[in-house]
């Protein structure tokens, strides 16, 4: 379990989440299931709040050219300024326009919560499905791996990893967060998964003589889309918060311009200590601000998946 | 209990004692593929003032600290050896007290601040938990959710900065960094634990106000769906107070699958706090680790791994066990 | 920063105590009410979580208190090298390998036993026997340590005049209560008796007391009847918090803007001195291409814009660092006058670009590129918490960047950049050099070729791995020679290597950051008395304290 998920995985099977279950229709083309996601979570407000705000930082990573006034790497204006009309987040004790920073890092925050949590999504759902719909020993095999990764310390292995891992880069975090944060989303696939197994829509798949992928892929796995939706957003939100962590401890790729290297910076200058709180406050509430969208839309996530927490 | 549930009790504990061995084993692998070796770190304060550092007083560093030389086998036999002895050796940065001590003096210090955190968070959230998932889709669910969506999101070490920032610095009401009063040796008298006390406040309150909201999501969920189950709305019919039907059949029902995640949170309490003890020196074990990582500590960083896995092992060998009392379904 | 009533403060976090759940009442947390009672009080050793009580002078682990606790012969001045006596009255080479100190008279340990030259040879001997506690390397220079009288004698195997700097530092310790220490490399002796003028006090996890040891040989020049040291946290910034609160006399932390975040805060009392320390400097592995080509160098060094730098590295406290090794003005007397602008190298992109041409090197679009038609490039290695390192390289970095030369950053922790730089698999790293107020010391370690070990053989010196006959055969004169000009002209030899084939670049004075408080005590160290070094974690603690006096 990974100590940055603020979110207790439901351990239990089946007691958070109830889910519809049916044979799976036609499987719409991907857009069209896109369209029709993103409208259904548009209907739950707060799902539509997390929105409004994902959106706000994917425009602001776009179109970060447009948008900062200086080079976030730039070391030529007076260091340890307060906010002026120039610098108007102040600037860094290297002489570094903040607000600049503060845009051009919401690209590798973004990146970093949308590639790790895909990557150890995809890691959850395929490990979750083969275990949940093969029991004996290779549901055994992956559940002891998955177990093995829960159990071991997620934040400690971080750092060890993180600093095994000789050149960093935004994409050693990626890795290492997707690495420590994929367990509990297999957990939680396997048991939805080996529950379904049992279900008659799948077995008289089976019996009909569909081979393993097609059943995983095309009768079990519809059935739980919000469940892997939510295993995304979960794993999005705790490698924001990682990634923020990582770099604060130094453990991140200094090069880059992010709101956890400016936080590192902010703390190594002591920027407090010399009343520019804003160095400090603005990247936090930045990194807040996206992890709250992810945890927003996985609330409309969940009420598509569970009716009664729907709204009224 | 049957025969099918020592069945799986049986193969519960045979697992249990194969995963611990791959933990350990992972422990005894992780720290050494770390680069670096801690002579140098050793060696750190001395240079960063700027000063070099010749060979000999190198060399007299790595007499003291004995860096092994012997091959990788005979470090895995001596590893098991000494977990067997539960004896961990001495560390290099502590090099005047053993690990098993050093971990010893830290452990009471997290155990107190996360755990006890972990316990209020616990009954704070589950009884905010209750409340928004009773009155869903109102306007205090809204703003009860919302706010510790809000709470969650908060980096830990970032707010434990802020509050720093302003309650122990800008006005002084609280102190800057340790776990009691300089000077004061821990002993259990009512100054020493007061000073402690008064040292743990910020710390608690930050790990408190982020770790709140999975509780109240957990339970809120929880509630929402046991109220709609049958019985409750039998009971409902039945013509019993709400409130009572709340509390006595929703609420006792939904805590249920909270309380097993209590158990497996309890196993991360130990490592849970390594940015927040960080941030704010506290005395505890999530500062060691961190010290042991940067300070390339084997010994220190081995047994530190050890006690958090083991802690989190056996949290959910014991949850693992519940479930044959708890639900009836898992021995199928 | 306000400060509320005592009153008010204890109602306030009894009530946040209570919010919190973990009701109990609060107690004072006040450490430092101790104005006039003698009380000074030093930010001390980083607990790390706790202090671990080792007060055994050779280990390397030993507490900082331990300075004033056991007392070296001799005490060189960082700055300027010049010797303070302490349980040596003077020294004198009567030939270059031997080296005779004059012990002083009525000295008694703490325990009240007399102090006598048997003691000091035992110490030497005790080096010999236990190597692990032979930091200095005394053992690889002598090869016997005799007393006859009041005088010790050392003979060294080879002539070497500057390592009487070593030998005079060493701590003495009392031979009637070692000889019979178990294992003297293990134990932490935590009962120590020295001569010095403090005695262990109270030692507890977060902070140890030091008391006045009434019987000290110069008890006259001691003003605090107490010395506290709290410890310190592992978190940097955590520190310079607790500094600017105030509870020190005298503290070691660099702190950004020290006029606002520190002297601001009690102007009449508040004072701080940053003299340089050492010098910081970008080290580039000789045995690699193209750092191997004196040209390439050259183009480095007056690529740089050193008081930029320096401005941002360390605030602009210290100034740009002279190529010539020395640090100025502490040095100025070894100073070459033929060097021009006293060996301060200015920026000329021009000049740079013609260097690096005749290094092969050419700018095409805004890259400087070599014949092989690849960009000029490098990574640049160094811990990624020594904050005011990491700030210079950056704008190093910026800099090259714009002489066309793509520079990166790599910040692992301290370890692996040891590693790197000792095994010399490195391109280029911030490093320090210099610093021991001896030009010889610093040379001989950055320069001599018997520390250039081959690429993946580790050396605690000479990183860069420069190799020159005439740098050895400086050293060699300067090792040997007792008279001032021959060591001047060997010294100048040394500086015109440095300024003219830029083995390593130096680049800003790294800063000794001192800060004090006039409250109490009075007589610190400062550009106005410069009489050591504000560092409070070695023998200078020893020196400051036979200074201050009562406010």
């Amino acid at each position: 379990m990974s100590i940055v998920s603020p979110v207790p995985p439901p351990e239990v099977p089946g007691a958070g989440v109830e889910i519809r279950v049916g044979p799976a229709g036609p499987i719409p083309g991907p857009l069209r299931f896109l369209g029709r996601a993103l409208r259904t979570l548009w209907s739950n407000r707060k799902a539509s709040i997390g929105l409004v705000i994902l959106g706000l930082v994917i425009l602001v990573a776009v179109f970060a050219p447009l948008l900062a006034p200086h080079s976030p790497t730039a070391t030529t204006f007076v260091p340890y300024q307060n906010p002026s009309a120039t610098n108007w987040f102040g600037t860094t004790g290297n002489g570094q326009d903040v607000f600049s920073q503060m845009v051009y890092g919401a690209r590798i925050s973004l990146l970093v919560g949308i590639a790790a949590g895909a990557m150890a999504t995809l890691v959850a759902v395929t490990v979750g499905l083969i275990a949940g719909y093969r029991p004996g020993v290779i549901d055994e095999l992956l559940s002891f791996m998955t177990n093995l990764v829960l159990v071991i310390p997620g934040l400690p292995l971080m750092f060890i990893l993180a600093a095994y891992l000789q050149k960093r880069s935004v994409w050693t975090i990626v890795f290492v967060v997707a690495f420590t944060s994929w367990a509990t989303g297999a957990r939680v696939i396997r048991s939805q998964a080996s529950t379904l197994r049992t279900r008659e829509f799948v077995t008289s798949a089976v019996f009909s003589g569909e081979g393993l992928f097609r059943v995983v892929f095309r009768e079990i796995l519809p059935n739980m889309t919000s469940l892997v939706a939510g295993s995304f957003f979960s794993a999005a939100t705790a490698a924001v918060m990682a990634e923020a962590s990582l770099e604060f401890l130094g453990l991140g790729d200094p090069n880059t311009v992010s709101w956890g290297t400016i936080l590192y910076y902010a703390q190594q200058q002591n920027s407090l200590l010399t009343g520019q709180w804003v160095l400090v406050f603005a990247p936090g509430l930045a990194i807040a601000l996206l992890a709250v969208s992810f945890t927003l839309i996985n609330f409309g996530v969940d009420a598509l998946s569970n009716p009664r927490l729907r709204e009224k | 209990m049957g025969l099918r549930a020592m069945r799986y009790v049986a193969r519960k504990v045979v697992l249990f004692l194969i995963t611990l061995w791959a933990a350990i084993t992972l422990n005894f692998i992780l720290p050494r593929l770390m680069p670096g070796s801690p002579v140098d770190a050793a060696l750190a304060k001395l240079a960063s003032s700027g000063q070099p550092i010749t060979n000999a007083e190198r060399r007299a560093v790595e007499i003291q600290l004995g860096v092994p030389h012997t091959s990788v086998i005979t470090q895995y036999w001596d590893y098991w050896t000494s977990i067997v002895h539960l004896n961990f050796g001495t560390s290099y940065s502590f090099p005047s007290e053993t690990v098993a001590q050093t971990i010893g003096k830290a452990a009471p210090w997290t155990l107190a601040l996360v755990g006890v955190t972990t316990i209020f968070a616990f009954i704070i959230g589950t009884l905010l938990g209750v409340y928004a998932g009773w009155r869903r889709g109102k306007a205090a669910d809204t703003s009860v959710t919302l706010g510790a969506t809000f709470f969650a999101a908060f980096p830990p070490f970032w707010l434990g900065l802020l509050l720093l920032y302003v309650f122990a610095f800008t006005y002084g009401w609280f102190p800057i960094k340790g776990g009691y009063n300089p000077g004061e040796t821990p002993n259990l008298s009512l100054s020493f634990l007061t000073s402690a006390v008064y040292h743990s406040v910020i710390p608690a309150l930050t790990l408190a106000i982020t770790s709140l909201s999975g509780w109240v999501f957990g339970m809120r969920n929880n509630m929402i769906n046991t109220l709609g189950e049958d019985y409750v709305t039998f009971a409902e019919a039945n013509g019993l107070r709400t409130r009572t039907v709340a509390l006595l059949y929703a609420a006792r029902n939904a805590l249920l699958p909270n309380v097993t995640a209590f158990g497996l949170s309890l196993g991360a309490v130990v490592g849970g706090s390594v940015l927040v003890e960080g941030v704010f020196s506290y005395p505890g074990l999530g500062n060691l680790l961190y010290i042991a990582v940067v300070n390339h500590d084997f010994p220190l960083m081995q047994a530190l791994f050890l006690v958090i896995t083991v802690a989190m092992l056996v949290a959910i060998f014991i949850v693992d066990l519940l479930y044959v009392r708890l639900d009836p379904r898992v021995r199928q | 920063m306000r400060r509320l009533s005592h009153a008010k403060s204890m109602t306030i976090c009894a009530a946040a105590a209570v919010l919190a759940l973990v009701g109990v009442s609060c107690s004072s947390s006040s450490n430092n009410g101790t104005a006039g009672s003698g009380t000074l009080t030093i930010q001390g050793d980083s607990g790390n979580p706790t202090l671990v009580e080792n007060f055994n002078p050779f280990q390397g682990s030993q507490l900082h208190g331990t300075n004033l606790i056991y007392e070296p012969l001799e005490i060189p001045s960082p700055i300027d090298g010049t010797y303070t006596p302490f349980l040596a009255t003077g020294y004198k080479f009567t030939d270059p390998k031997t080296l005779v100190y004059t012990i002083r008279q009525g000295v008694k340990w703490s325990d009240g036993k007399d102090f006598t030259p048997a003691d000091v040879v035992f110490t030497f001997n005790l080096l010999k026997k236990y190597p692990a506690l032979d930091g200095k390397g005394v053992w690889q220079q002598i090869t016997a340590v005799s007393a006859s009288g009041n005088d010790v004698t050392l003979n060294f195997s080879t002539p070497n005049v500057p390592f009487a700097i070593s030998i005079a530092q060493t701590e003495i310790v009392p031979e009637h209560l070692w000889t019979n220490m178990a294992d003297p490399t293990k134990d932490p002796n935590i009962n120590p008796v020295g001569t010095g003028p403090f005695t262990l006090g109270a030692f507890a996890p977060t902070q140890y007391s030091l008391k006045k040891n009434p019987t000290y040989w110069q008890a006259d020049k001691i003003a605090p009847s107490e010395v506290l040291f709290p410890a310190q946290a592992s978190n940097q910034s955590t520190n310079q918090l607790d500094v600017v609160s105030g509870k020190f006399d005298w503290s070691y932390n660099f702190l950004p803007d020290v006029k606002t975040t520190y002297v601001a805060k009690d102007p009449a009392h508040n004072q701080y001195w940053f003299p340089p320390g050492g010098t910081i400097a970008l080290y580039l592995n000789l045995t690699k291409r193209p750092y191997s080509d004196v040209n390439f160098r050259k183009g480095l060094s007056l690529a740089l814009d050193r008081p930029t730098i320096a401005l941002k590295a360390v605030n602009g406290y210290l100034d740009q660092a002279s190529m010539s090794g020395l640090i100025l003005p502490n040095l100025n007397k070894w100073l070459d006058p033929s060097l021009p602008n006293q060996g301060n190298v200015k920026q000329d992109t021009s000049a740079a670009q013609a260097a690096f041409t005749q290094a092969g090197y050419t700018s095409q679009g805004g890259k400087l590129v070599g014949k092989d038609g690849k960009q000029a490039s490098m990574t640049i290695v160094m811990p990624g918490n020594f904050s005011d390192w990491v700030a210079a390289a950056k704008e190093v970095v910026n800099q090259l960047g714009s002489v066309g030369i793509n520079a990166s950053l790599d910040l692992p922790q301290y370890a692996q950049y040891s590693q790197s730089i000792q095994a010399g698999t490195f391109d280029a790293a911030i490093g320090g050099f210099g610093g021991s107020g001896d030009p010889y010391t610093d040379y001989s370690l950055a320069l001599s070729s018997s520390f250039a070990t081959p690429v993946n053989t580790p050396t605690a010196n000479n990183f860069e791995r420069f190799k020159d006959s005439s740098v050895d055969q400086a050293l060699s004169t300067l090792a040997s020679a007792t008279d001032s000009s021959t060591q001047m002209q060997a010294t100048y030899t040394l500086e015109q290597v440095m300024y003219t084939k830029i083995p390593i670049v130096l680049m800003y004075y790294g800063g000794s950051w001192g800060l004090f408080s006039t409250k109490r005590f009075i007589g610190w160290p400062s550009a106005a008395n410069p009489y050591t070094l504000p560092t409070s974690y070695n023998n200078s603690l020893l020196t400051v304290l036979t200074h201050v006096t009562k406010a």
